[in-house]
């Protein structure tokens, strides 16, 4: 339980007063109120924003001799923002936040970019409505200008291929020039889907490791079973597997399976299984007496609470087997030989196991990949989308272990929490693409807008798309401001060049951002526009606001 | 008809040919076949074995080969032999065998880097596991099968550019991959699934400006790229029906857009990049059924192409 839903718990039932009746804000008050809350997120994540950002002090959660915390992203300082002393700024201010929080989580970055552009709309939008627009319509239109600004943005992106490029990219996010050509040559390698276990090292330096097949949790059930102990790793070749996660209490259970390998000249076998009970290990170890002629291996099936299942159907897919599964009434009774998968190397440890050069059906497993595939790209979850990206990683062939090393354990903590955040952009940037940074991508969908807008015959159609217009100029703004530079002063300047050409703020120079290296991920981009507008204009409808009663809490036990 | 050490008949086939780059000169060529290896120094006219040297107990079937684009400098050849790979430093007088991680695998295609003088580098296709990659003139190998869904190779096309490109493609069973990081990790390309499996693969020696490539497949004839793979269309749907088993283009292709397809019984050439198609060799000539072929001197009329037949022998056409 995160600390932030215990403070949630305590200090938000404080604020009730004694009457049951509801609070209820009314018009114009309720607008003022959540502008006020909006604009206070806003500011306080806008400094963040760009290669020169500015950072935020925020007081401990358990005040002592602890200092403050120091932090530069957007998504993480909104998530400290708890409450709000006045209840009605608090809606706007815990409206923000959930938009900026549900950005972070999906996209890893991108929250300062939202929280601008939010907050262009939404004050843009407010002096409109209070001059008698029409919200609904306002909501409406707002929503066609972003189905426009996102065909423009995935129009302009380019594809991040290549060791290099993708390593340029991964510097611009982390600031750390080995790293990043690190992780530019494993995403190269692995895929934007590849597995990549990043651990930190004991020492200074920066390893990786690839590891071909596939390799799951679950390793050898009996240490007896390694070929050689003091490598602590069983292998072998061309084996049959059984994939199960049954419980395997008698030796009776593996007599038929072991019967049917031994008759079809099959000399290697691993059985996989949820448990296996001494006296069937015993079987398998007495079975294997002689390796030359026969030799088995027992792991422990893969554990993924809720996950299990399609893990094994993963393996069975991979190897061309079935899968055996008690939540289905399967026992090994029914096994027969062509229900075991089969591979050309498989191998076990005591953490884990793995399949190398499955014998599955090569077009089972492209049809297999490409519905997974389907269902990263619907899932909505983050969470649902790593567990399905981590399916995907085993399947393709192979993976990577990038080792973190630094000066100290601080620093390593550091650096390897870092290396988590750039290869979760990467990711999103090789699936979408890159666009020209610093605001120059969403400078570029303008035109489109004000075309819309001078077709438009009412002020409901127009404005919008004007409000759109200018608050796509935001970010640039923020940008420029947070470096030490007047917006107005460049902005002119900026209006003039070509597209894809921006203020690289390093530099001091208008560029082409792409080939100086300025880039966005697409896929953060597009999901920051679309996180703003469309909950600026969600928000933009709020027309009242009622605050429930909760019971009176103590703190007194 | 070949014989085994004892002395019986042996049923041959030619698996692979390769000629040296400097063929009009030398009249060097190799062909691989179940009996072992054969040089000719001759211009296929006649052939002598190459593993007598290796003293073996039983014949070793040479199932893939291939020369260094510098063979007249560097004399490497390099052969699939069952469960590994053989290569020579000196035109196939000595031979050592190169280390391949186990379990032994069955070497399928093999394909040299056209920069092998510069990068050492040598691919080697495999039936059951993948591709396997040596970036130091074949001494030493590694499985690379990041993203390569499909182990089962069959075949093997290198970019003419990848130096830059770092591009090459391989042919499966269910269809074709690439690669565009010289063999470190494979994508699908856009060829349908169900017209795999791939027997074989040309790139045009332009592929650097045309992005131009050739997949044969064995039942449904012959696909076309002009995207890097992105995108497929079948060609030649009347004259190449069905199995394709060899595609070569020609070395001034697309100016001269020469295309050799090799059927399993048939020698089609075109001139036109496809569009016409006649017949080289005779039916007599070419019913024992034909599996590989070279062409060293060219595509013109007069040019001699190598022809390797199921029946171990090597017509000259």
């Amino acid at each position: 339980m995160s600390i932030d839903y215990e403070l949630d718990r305590f200090i938000k039932p404080l604020r009730s007063k004694d009457s049951q009746t509801p609070d209820v804000t009314f018009q114009p008050r309720a607008y003022q109120s959540v502008q006020r809350g909006i604009n206070l997120i806003a500011n306080v994540i806008r400094p963040t924003l760009g290669p020169l950002p500015r950072v935020v002090a925020i007081d401990p959660v358990m005040r002592g001799n602890a200092g403050p915390e120091i932090l530069d992203d957007g998504g993480v300082i909104a998530r400290r923002i708890v409450a709000l002393p006045d209840q009605d700024a608090d809606t706007g201010a815990m409206f923000l936040r959930q938009v900026l929080w549900r950005q972070h989580e999906r996209a890893g970055d991108g929250t300062a970019t939202t929280a601008v552009l939010f907050q262009s709309i939404y004050n843009q939008g407010i002096h409109y409505i209070v001059s008698g627009g029409n919200p609904m319509q306002m909501r409406s239109h707002l929503e066609e200008g972003l189905r426009v600004i996102l065909d423009e943005l995935e129009s302009q992106a380019v594809p991040l291929k290549g060791q290099e490029k993708i390593a340029q990219f991964a510097e611009t996010l982390c600031h750390d020039a080995p790293l990043a050509t690190m992780l530019g040559e494993i995403f190269d390698i692995v895929g934007e889907h590849g597995q990549l276990e990043i651990r930190e090292a004991h020492g200074r330096e920066l390893e990786r490791e690839y590891i071909g097949g596939a390799y799951f949790e679950g390793g050898l059930l009996s240490r007896l079973m390694f070929a050689d102990p003091m490598k602590s790793r069983a292998e072998l070749e061309d084996a049959v597997v059984l994939i199960s996660d049954l419980a395997i209490q008698e030796p009776d259970q593996l007599v038929a399976i072991f019967q049917a390998v031994i008759e079809a000249n099959i000399k290697s076998l691993m059985v996989i299984a949820n448990e296996i009970s001494e006296k069937a290990l015993s079987f398998l170890l007495v079975a294997s007496r002689d390796p030359a002629q026969f030799r088995a291996i027992a792991v422990k099936a893969p554990t993924d609470i809720g996950g299990q299942a399609a893990l094994l159907q993963d393996l069975a897919v991979l190897t061309g087997g079935r899968a055996v599964l008690s939540a289905v009434g399967d026992t090994l009774n029914g096994v027969k030989l062509e229900d075991l998968g089969r591979a050309r190397k498989v191998w076990a440890n005591i953490e884990h196991f793995g399949v190398v050069a499955g014998k599955g059906s090569p077009r089972a497993l492209r049809a297999h990949i490409a519905q997974l595939r389907a269902a990263f790209n619907k899932a909505r979850d983050s969470q649902a989308r790593q567990k399905i990206r981590e399916r995907i990683g085993q399947l393709t062939g192979g993976s990577a272990v990038l080792w973190v090393g630094g000066i100290s354990a601080v620093d390593i903590k550091a650096r390897t929490e870092m290396a988590e955040r750039t290869a979760e952009a990467l990711r999103g940037a090789i699936t979408k693409g890159v666009l020209p940074g610093g605001g120059a991508a969403l400078l570029a969908c303008r035109s489109k807008l004000q075309k819309m807008a001078d077709q438009a015959e009412e002020p409901d159609e127009r404005t919008p798309y004007r409000i759109l217009s200018r608050a796509l100029e935001e970010p640039t703004r923020t940008i420029l401001h947070n470096a030490g530079y007047r917006p107005s002063e460049y902005m002119g300047k900026i209006n003039q060049a070509r597209p894809g050409f921006g203020f690289d703020v390093r530099s001091g120079k208008i560029v082409d951002m792409a080939e100086a290296g300025v880039i966005d991920s697409a896929g953060v981009l597009s999901h920051a526009v679309h996180a703003a507008v469309s909950s600026a204009a969600l928000a933009l409808t709020i027309d009242v606001l009622v605050h429930k009663k909760r019971p009176e809490m103590s703190l007194e036990p | 008809m070949a014989r085994d050490l004892d002395g019986s008949q042996l049923q041959d086939m030619v698996y692979a040919l390769a000629a040296s780059p400097n063929f009009a000169v030398d009249g060097v060529c190799f062909a691989a076949r179940q009996s072992g290896l054969h040089r000719s120094d001759d211009g296929g006219r006649t052939w002598r074995p190459l593993f007598d040297v290796l003293r073996l107990d039983a014949l070793l079937s040479a199932t893939s080969v291939a020369l260094s684009p510098s063979f007249e400098s560097d004399g490497a050849v390099f052969v699939g032999v069952p469960g590994g790979l053989l290569r020579s430093m000196d035109g196939g007088k000595n031979w050592s065998t190169a280390l391949l991680p186990p379990p032994p695998p069955f070497i399928s295609a093999l394909a040299v880097s056209p920069n092998y003088a510069n990068d050492g580098i040598v691919f080697a296709g495999t039936m059951e596991d993948g591709v396997f990659r040596s970036g130091d003139r074949g001494a030493h190998w590694e499985a690379w099968n990041f993203g390569l869904l499909d182990l089962n190779v069959l075949c093997l096309s290198i970019s003419p550019d990848l130096a830059h490109d770092e591009t090459l493609y391989a042919g499966t069973d269910s269809g074709v991959f690439r690669s565009t990081n010289g063999g470190r990790a494979w994508r699908e390309t856009g060829f349908p699934t169900e017209a795999g499996p791939v027997l074989s693969l040309a790139v045009s020696p332009m592929f650097a400006r045309d992005g131009v490539l050739f997949a044969g497949t064995e039942s449904y004839g012959l696909f076309y790229s002009e995207d890097r793979g992105q995108s497929w269309q079948r060609v030649a749907r009347r004259n190449i029906p069905r199995a394709v088993n060899a595609i070569l283009l020609s070395p001034r292709f697309p100016q001269k857009p020469g295309i050799l397809a090799l059927t399993h019984n048939a020698l089609l050439v075109s001139r036109d990049g496809g569009r016409s198609w006649s017949k080289r060799g005779t039916r007599a000539e070419l019913k024992a059924g034909t599996t590989s072929v070279a062409a060293p001197s060219g595509f013109g009329q007069r040019s001699r192409l190598l022809v390797g037949l199921a029946d171990g022998r090597v017509l000259r056409i």
